[in-house]
């Protein structure tokens, strides 16, 4: 048995069943005519889809597909032109309507002659590269109706007209915009385009043009950018309704340019209305709308950016350099927190929180605080305040807040230094006084401070506190061991380290005898426990409590400084004593014992000594006397001292001493620099140093030059000038 | 065009073998104008038969065809293995060769090749199509065991089978099955389901077609195809 091969059954059909008969293709082809006519005609119920079907495969088998094909072409453009007239004979509004009409046929037919030509769609017309059946149907609806030429201008115009009649106000038919833009989009981007978007985009920016030029001149910037936004939101949902979702951005972009980007300036400094107007008044809800008007446009947010800052320095140079202002300095600050506040509000309500913003706010600040150079001592001076007394009863949060608030202004000063310093002052009074409203809140600023600035900046500052626990302890010590002087006088005593208070001049003073005898037994006692250390008494920062008897027997508790005490406690021995007596007898200097005087003699309310003659000023031949007469409806009476005429010392004067302070800063910084990176060329050291100090001070390049060549000078550099291109290498040996 | 004749002499002991009982039951079991046919239709056989295996093999059957000026591959041949009851693609046994063309009244070449329209006709007639088509598609399991038909041969038999009748539901099914690539072979389930959807949904719209009913998968993918194509 052989092995036999398999076969399978080939595809042979009927090939000799069907008779080539020349006449074959025109009898086939006129089937098929026929068909197509029915079709338009609405008439296709009555046909055989299978035979339809057969014939065209039968065409297309045997070769006639050219014929097939033409045929095809020259049937629909003949039914196309008949179609192209009815709908050039429709009158005003049918005539869309019948277009759209026409165009749902067209598709129909079109569906059923593709599925009919199903077979020359797939084979012949690939191997010819020929259009498909589908899209050949939507071209030469395309070239025999879009762009007959009494249609295609006509359907333009009244796309057009019907979309500048919705601007206007009017209803349109939507749906049937849709489907007619939908026509053009099924054509082609290109007809899209051509036949109607790129006009579109040109009438549409006409007409923006003009309505924005109305508007301008009619409107407050409020109001127009109320309509701006109105007009952008309109195109948008236009769009969604009846356009292609790509021509979106195009229109906004025209809207954004004709209503926006052109009359930018206009609207921002428009009188009134502007964006400044809306800045002072807090207008949240028109400065969102710009924020997100002009976000879209360039160059937009640069230009409220813009205006916004230079109305800030201004507004901020006004308030720092206001006289009227400077007289109060914790309200000095509290108006920069007030502004600064106003304008986080802003950019977080309005602006929502952009960062650009948000620097052009701090820059601004950091301009216009450092115009003022007593904005450090003022800043000092608020804190001062809140800590004395403002802020008493205030939660703890908020409490923080204000200290935060507080912090942010710091920030922004070039010359922390000087806050240093005077922050130190004022701190010590508080300490001192026992004046201070909070501990924790002492403590938490200084915790911020070390945040921002480091260690260095409060470890003095820490000290301070130190100080105060420890004497507090050293007291204990020294009543402890002294119980005998349980009945005396209660001395207070509070040690300060010398490097971390605010240095003081020693000034002479002649304690009362009573007094300087229980001094002395501190300082034995003190010493004792510590040797090594030196006490001197700083008897300008003292005070007592003195219990005095006055002519009618009326008793009360003088709370006094220290100077006020020595002066007091000497009428305990004499009942009139001249200027020049007390002078001598208290050794106390003369510009504060005059001060002192004029305290307890020349202010109402506090005059618990008589002087002869009742001048306002303290004259060396003043004679003073116990007031018999001093009423107070207080049993305690608190005596301050009357400040002094210039208290702060003169500016020229203080920013010597700061330039001298900031030498050996400076000098500190080089070495350390120098040290780590050992060769560095002139620039560069500069630059290091500038950045070292930042924290401290703004430092002015040419007093760091200064100080470089005076310190070369210092290990005799040979006198060679400092040039830019110099390099310095350390040497060995510089401490 | 090839003669026979000569062939025929040249098997004179192409009968010889057999003499088996049931040969001989059967002979002694006729009439004798049957059995005069009967003769005749056995000895048509072993002209095309292989000696040694006593079946018509494919060369044979080839031989056949171009006597009868048909082509090998025409769908008439299938429809003759179908009278038969052939059961075997490319081979036919005596009984079958018996009962084909007893049931055809031809015992001789040429009445065979002038049966062929009647054949076709009785075929078309709906009672037989359904039996012939699902004929038409065992014939095709050429090995033991084979219940389904790779996608390749599927589209030929489709062509051959239903393509006179349901042409545009013929190219669009093999279109599909060309480029889908969820089924590698059709099985008989399958392969009715296609002929049940020529005779019941209605083409190209396809409105009728509903896929809740038990129409094999492939179909509803074929239908989801479709739709989408016509969109």
């Amino acid at each position: 048995m052989s092995n036999q091969k398999k076969r399978n059954f080939q595809i042979e059909a009927f090939k000799h069943r069907v008779v080539v008969d020349p006449k074959y293709a025109d009898k086939t082809w006129k089937i098929l005519e026929h068909a197509i006519h029915e079709i338009y005609n609405h008439n296709a119920s009555g046909l055989s889809f299978e035979e339809l079907y057969r014939n065209a495969y039968n065409m297309v088998l045997h070769k006639f597909g050219e014929k097939l094909y033409s045929g095809l072409v020259s049937t629909m453009t003949s039914h196309l032109k008949e179609i192209s007239k009815s709908i050039e004979a429709a009158q005003g509004d049918s005539f869309l309507e019948e277009l759209n009409r026409k165009w749902n046929d067209h598709n129909k037919a079109l569906q059923m002659i593709r599925d009919i030509l199903m077979y020359m769609d797939r084979t012949y017309i690939p191997s010819t590269h020929k259009t498909p059946v589908h899209e050949l149907g939507l071209n030469l609806w395309r070239d025999n109706i879009i762009h007959s030429s009494k249609i295609q201008t006509r359907l333009l115009n009244t796309l057009l007209e019907l979309v500048h009649r919705e601007r206007t106000g009017e209803v349109i038919d939507r749906g049937l915009m849709r489907n007619i833009i939908k026509m053009l989009m099924d054509l082609g981007s290109l007809v899209y385009q051509e036949d109607f978007e790129k006009p579109f985009l040109e009438v549409s920016a006409e007409f923006y043009k003009v309505e924005s030029q109305e508007f301008i001149e009619c409107c407050d910037c409020g109001e127009y950018l109320k309509k701006a936004e109105k007009r952008l939101n309109e195109e948008i949902e236009r769009v969604t309704h009846y356009l292609d979702a790509k021509s979106e951005v195009k229109i906004t972009n025209v809207v954004e340019k004709e209503m926006i980007a052109n009359h930018m300036l206009s609207l921002v400094h428009m009188e009134n209305s502007g964006l400044v107007n809306m800045l002072l008044d807090d207008k949240y809800e028109d400065l969102g709308r710009m924020y997100n008007l002009f976000r879209r446009v360039p160059n937009g947010l640069l230009t409220i950016r813009e205006v916004m800052t230079s109305h800030l320095r201004e507004t901020g140079k006004q308030l720092v350099t206001d006289p009227e202002r400077l007289k109060d300095p914790v309200e000095f600050v509290q108006r920069l927190l007030d502004e600064k506040d106003k304008y986080d509000s802003i950019i977080s309500l309005a602006f929502s929180n952009d960062k650009t913003f948000q620097n052009a706010l701090n820059s601004s600040f950091e301009y216009f605080i450092n115009l003022n150079a007593r904005s450090p001592e003022f800043i000092s001076l608020f804190v001062d305040d809140k800590l004395r007394k403002g802020l008493k009863g205030v939660s703890e949060e908020d409490v923080e807040v204000i200290l935060d608030k507080v912090m942010m202004l710091f920030r922004y000063l070039q010359e922390k230094d000087v806050f240093e310093k005077y922050y130190k002052q004022h701190l010590a009074k508080r300490l001192l006084s026992g004046k201070t409203v909070s501990d924790d809140a002492e403590r938490s600023l200084i915790v911020k401070l070390k945040t921002e600035c480091g260690y260095q900046f409060t470890s003095k500052l820490e000290g301070m506190f130190t100080d105060m626990k420890t004497s507090q302890d050293t007291m204990q010590g020294f009543y402890a061991s002294h119980p005998e002087l349980g009945d005396g006088p209660t001395l207070v005593v509070q040690v300060l380290t010398t490097g971390s208070w605010p240095t003081q001049p020693n000034v002479t003073c002649n304690l009362p005898a009573e007094m300087s005898a229980l001094c002395e037994k501190f300082r034995s006692y003190y010493l004792g426990t510590h040797t090594g250390r030196r006490l001197s008494w700083q008897t300008n920062m003292g005070t007592a409590d003195v219990k005095a008897t006055f002519g009618k027997g009326q008793k009360h508790e003088l709370n006094v400084s220290t100077f006020q005490m020595c002066v007091l406690m000497l009428f305990n021995n004499a009942d009139r004593l001249s200027y020049k007596e007390i002078e001598q007898a208290t050794e106390i200097p003369a510009s504060d014992l005059k001060r002192c005087l004029q305290s307890m003699a020349c202010v109402k309310g506090k005059n618990v000594l008589r002087k002869e003659p009742m001048s306002k000023d303290i004259g060396e031949e003043d004679a003073f006397f116990v007031n018999d007469k001093f009423t107070s409806k207080f049993y305690k009476v608190k005596i301050g001292t009357v400040v002094a005429q210039k208290e702060s010392e003169p500016e020229k004067q203080e920013t010597r001493q700061r330039e001298e302070d900031r030498k050996p800063q400076i000098e500190a910084a080089i070495v350390r620099i120098m040290k780590s990176r050992r060769v560095l060329d002139h620039n560069n050291i500069i630059a290091e140093v500038t950045k070292q100090l930042q924290s401290r001070f703004l430092a002015n390049p040419r007093r760091l030059r200064n100080v470089l060549s005076l310190l070369l000078n210092e290990i005799s550099w040979r006198g060679i000038p400092l040039t830019e291109n110099c390099t310095v290498i350390l040497l060995e040996g510089i401490a | 065009m090839r003669r026979s004749a000569a062939r025929k002499t040249g098997q004179s002991n192409s009968t010889a073998p057999i003499t088996s009982s049931a040969t001989d039951l059967f002979r002694s079991a006729s009439s004798k104008a049957s059995s005069k046919e009967m003769e005749r239709i056995d000895n048509l056989f072993y002209s095309y038969a292989n000696r040694s295996s006593g079946l018509i093999d494919p060369e044979g059957i080839e031989n056949l065809c171009s006597d009868m000026e048909v082509d090998h591959t025409d769908v008439r041949i299938l429809m003759l293995a179908w009278k038969m009851k052939a059961e075997k693609q490319g081979y036919f046994t005596v009984e079958e060769w018996r009962r084909g063309l007893k049931a055809l009244r031809a015992d001789t070449v040429n009445k065979l090749k002038k049966a062929l329209p009647e054949l076709e006709k009785e075929v078309k007639r709906p009672s037989n199509f359904v039996d012939f088509y699902s004929y038409s598609f065992r014939y095709c399991l050429t090995e033991e065991k084979q219940k389904s038909i790779d996608i390749e041969s599927i589209c030929q038999l489709l062509d051959l089978v239903l393509g006179s009748h349901f042409r545009a539901q013929v190219d669009y099914f093999i279109e599909y099955l060309k480029i889908q690539n969820d089924y590698k072979v059709i099985n008989m389930d399958q392969w009715m389901g296609f002929y049940h959807f020529c005779t019941e949904i209605s083409f190209p719209d396809l409105s009728n077609y509903d896929p809740e009913l038990a129409w094999p998968l492939i179909l509803d993918n074929f239908v989801e195809w479709m739709q989408e194509k016509r969109t």
